[in-house]
């Protein structure tokens, strides 16, 4: 089926190009090659695996002419890396589509990502860090009827590794700018937005009554004038039963969603203040509460650490309940004076808290009802938290250091699903050194300094990282994390880890050697379990 | 063309929610379809499971209701795997968590079809989708077992046995029900109910927990036949004795050598709590074609 896809694709690709010779042609494409040898390591955990090496590759390429756009990507898993799930096995073509753009009409049929408002309701996405593409396969309409009215509407079903989840996804969505609709001079800017889901699968269930479309809709709002700006959007998911044959199995409440955020910024300053409370809001493409089927996107409320250690213990949105708020202040000092030196320098504060509703996310059943308080923060179960300061200065032309002091509050039963009660909060310091010292024209080099000071989880520990790099074509770097806090003292253990770059053109080859520890691994609050490794890796990205 | 993508979404929106009223549970019987042939479709959901996983019991009680809802079509082995839900605790966090309920064949097909490494509970309904989907989670086995129970039937199987002491005689007669050709196996297992042990149940941790349905021993794993040709009718008879000390041992010496971080605790089996389960399944496709249960004393 997928080979007469792609034949068809390919024919009338080439056939395109031989009749409308007016508008020129253009292919483009990237692709990625992350391979990773895997050998056993009892002290930290690390299996080996039974083909040694392991390998994931994904080929993109796009066709361009005139308003006429195809694609597709090959995706290659043999087999899948460790931290993949095993469901991504072997090779195909499970991306490709063909769109085209007419009197303002954009049709767009076969594979496609989208995403309402936020996405609280609806996204549709891949992140092959996360091991998540839930791309859609079918129709995607987009219209612009007047200046300033976007619509779009849209039929598919999602991506659950190489298939499709059983549930037929129905959206639509519209986004008006109301002073270009309207054609309203004004300081202040008004964007609404309206956006509906719903999903339809069939009722088998012989036992319980199941609504067999279920859906969601989510009202959005964003208001500028001048360096302010407020954004916001509400949701409301409505009854979404996992169809089991219990009657606790079946949570018929309402879920919703709202998240909140006003922002301030001029020249050298500028301000975040941001709330999100979060109500049995997972969105699936079946019914059944497995995390493949996710298609909705509640981004978490708190910093994205890049540095590790600050990354060490990320908070991951809890989609059945939690509310949490968020401050982050910008601000510069200028030149000059004992703070400021000769290029000033940036600082950034971040106070971010997460904690459970009020005896937990609403619940509906024949037998029991609980609607939590909208706002309770004093003796509700703490989630997370995290309160970090950061200062950039350079110093001259050569030298430049950041500094992040960090506290963060982790709460490893709930963020990472384990048994409550097992681990607790682990309370950790965090301090960060990063200095990058200019050596000569194309040379540089950058140390990191990390510290983390921890009650509870895995216990201290420290970090070094030096990186070389040799612009534009070479970097090495080595690195050790050194779990020295563990309170069992056969796992105080180093994590070295090696890596070099060459870069030329629109090509890059890293090649690394190490041990990393099994943890958490996050974007945008999404996170996935990553096992410990010890191995060789190859990583190739190319473009053209 | 506005027009058609504003009506479009507007019947979209109007028409695409059901909002359900309770009560939700509506009155069922027995649901079993009415079947008078000797042999019947059955099925067997195999439940990957482990004491300290807390949303493991949630997928224990599903299957009770499917077997409640379903009757004798439905058999049930609750697989314990894995050393972070499965293993034992350690002696000073005594007394909960101490048994072992880890076998090695547990851990073979927990590797063979890669339920735990997704995370726990995970099942699934006769073996159905390998090798891309059939790991099910809780919500899925139902439509899997309304699906499965349509199936026609190729195998009937029963069982019995006799008991002196700890030696048993298990013997399995398959009869097959239409010509059929395909490379096939019999597997007899072991399997315990109504063992009383520690569990995580959410955020209890609950002493007098009811574990059922959980796998002790594989007895046998073997062509059905040396021919792949079976013709209607006929009749395939296997005798398996089996001295239980004996793989009561085994499971303890499992849990003290191999299996990780085990103790060892992994005896004190009841006989008169205990099963045989035979099921015959498709060498090339994995699937379970046909499965019986019968009490170890019957």
């Amino acid at each position: 089926m997928l080979k007469k896809i792609t034949y068809t694709l390919i024919l009338s690709l080439l056939t395109l190009n031989s009749f409308s010779q007016n508008n020129s042609s253009e292919i483009h494409g990237n692709f990625d090659l992350n391979m990773q040898s895997y050998q056993e390591d009892e002290l930290i955990g690390a299996e080996a695996a039974d083909e040694i090496i392991l390998n994931n590759a994904y080929l993109n390429i796009n066709y361009t002419k005139g308003d006429f756009v195809a694609g597709l990507r090959y995706e290659s898993y043999l087999n899948a890396l460790l931290d993949f799930d095993d469901n991504y096995k072997g090779n195909g073509i499970p991306f490709r589509y063909a769109s085209y753009t007419i009197d303002g009409l954009e049709v767009t049929a076969g594979n496609y990502y989208e995403q309402i408002g936020g996405g609280l309701i609806f996204r549709s996405y891949e992140n092959k860090g996360l091991g998540i593409d839930n791309a859609m396969d079918g129709i995607r309409l987009k219209y612009s009827p007047l200046k300033g009215v976007y619509l779009k509407t849209f039929i598919g079903k999602s991506r659950t590794y190489f298939t499709y989840a059983d549930g037929i996804i129905r959206g639509a969505d519209a986004e008006v700018n109301i002073n270009e609709a309207l054609n309203f001079e004004s300081k202040t800017r008004i964007i609404i937005g309206q956006g509906f889901i719903s999903r339809y699968q069939s009722d088998i269930n012989p036992k319980f009554k199941l609504p067999q479309n279920v859906a969601a809709y989510s009202s959005r709002l964003n208001i500028i004038n001048g360096g302010w700006n407020y954004s916001g959007e509400y949701a409301i998911k409505l009854n979404d039963p996992v169809g089991s044959l219990t009657a606790e199995g079946n949570n018929y409440a309402n879920g919703n969603a709202l998240m909140s955020s006003l922002t301030y910024s001029k020249r050298g300053f500028g301000i975040i203040a941001e709330m999100h409370r979060v109500d049995h809001m997972e969105f699936r493409s079946e019914r059944a509460q497995e995390k493949q089927y996710i298609i909705n996107y509640i981004p978490t409320l708190t910093k994205q650490h890049t540095y590790t250690l600050l990354a060490l213990y990320p908070s991951a949105t809890q989609s059945e309940g939690e509310f949490g708020t968020q401050i982050d202040v910008f601000y510069k000092i200028k030149k000059g004076g004992l703070l400021g030196g000769k290029y000033g320098t940036k600082i950034i504060f971040n106070f971010s808290r997460i904690n459970a509703l009020n005896g937990g996310g609403s619940y509906l059943n024949d037998n029991e009802e609980h609607n939590p308080m909208f706002f309770s923060v004093k003796g509700e179960e703490l989630y997370y938290r995290d309160i970090n300061l950061e200062v950039y200065k350079k110093i001259n032309k050569r030298v430049k250091v950041t500094g992040i002091l960090a506290k963060q509050s982790y709460n490893k039963d709930v963020l990472e699903g384990k048994t409550p009660g097992t681990y607790g909060i682990v309370e950790s310091t965090i301090a960060i050194a990063d200095i990058s010292y200019k050596i000569k024209k194309g040379h540089t080099i950058r140390i990191e300094l990390q510290e983390l000071l921890a009650d509870g989880g895995e216990g201290s520990w420290s970090m070094g990282l030096a990186e070389y790099t040799i612009s534009p074509h070479w970097f090495f770097a080595v690195q050790d994390m050194y779990n020295w806090g563990n309170d069992k003292v056969s796992k105080q253990l180093h994590y070295v880890n090696v890596n070099c770059g060459f870069l030329k053109g629109a090509n890059r080859i890293a090649i690394g050697y190490g041990k990393k520890r099994a943890g958490i691994f996050c974007v945008g609050g999404v996170c996935k379990e990553v096992p410990s490794s010890n191995g060789f890796s190859l990583t190739i990205s190319s473009s053209f | 063309m506005k027009n058609i993508i504003t009506l479009f979404s507007l019947i979209l929106i109007i028409t695409s929610c059901d909002i359900v009223e309770g009560p939700y549970e509506i009155n069922t019987e027995n649901v079993t379809p009415t079947d008078t042939n000797t042999y019947v479709k059955k099925i067997l959901i195999e439940d990957f499971t482990g004491h300290t996983c807390q949303n493991c019991p949630s997928a224990a009680r599903e299957l009770e209701a499917i077997h409640s809802l379903y009757g004798d079509r439905i058999i049930g082995m609750a697989l314990h795997v894995s050393k972070s839900f499965a293993r034992p605790y350690p002696i000073s966090q005594a007394p909960k968590y101490q048994y072992d309920f880890r076998t090695k064949w547990g851990k073979e097909w927990d590797d063979l079809f890669g339920i735990s490494g997704i995370g726990l509970p995970g099942g699934m309904v006769n073996r159905i989708g390998y090798p891309n989907e059939h790991r099910l989670g809780k919500d899925e086995w139902l439509a899997r077992v309304i699906s499965e129970l349509e199936k026609e039937v190729d195998f009937g199987i029963s069982i019995t046995t006799s008991m002196t002491g700890n030696e048993v005689v298990i013997t399995i007669n398959t009869k097959i029900l239409n010509n059929i050709n395909g490379d096939y196996n019999l597997v007899v297992c072991l399997s315990e109910s109504n063992i009383i042990n520690w569990q995580k149940d959410g955020a209890e941790d609950v002493e007098d927990y009811k574990h059922n349905h959980a796998l002790r021993s594989l007895l046998s794993d073997e062509n059905l036949s040396t021919s792949s040709n079976y013709t209607n009718a006929d009749n395939i008879e296997q005798t398996i004795s089996v001295n239980l000390s004996t793989h009561e041992q085994f499971n303890i010496n499992y849990s003290q050598n191999t299996a990780e971080l085990g103790n060892g605790n992994a005896g004190g089996w009841d006989a008169s709590n205990m099963s045989v389960i035979a099921y015959i399944y498709d060498n090339t496709t994995q699937e379970i074609l046909q499965v019986e249960e019968a009490h170890l004393n019957n």
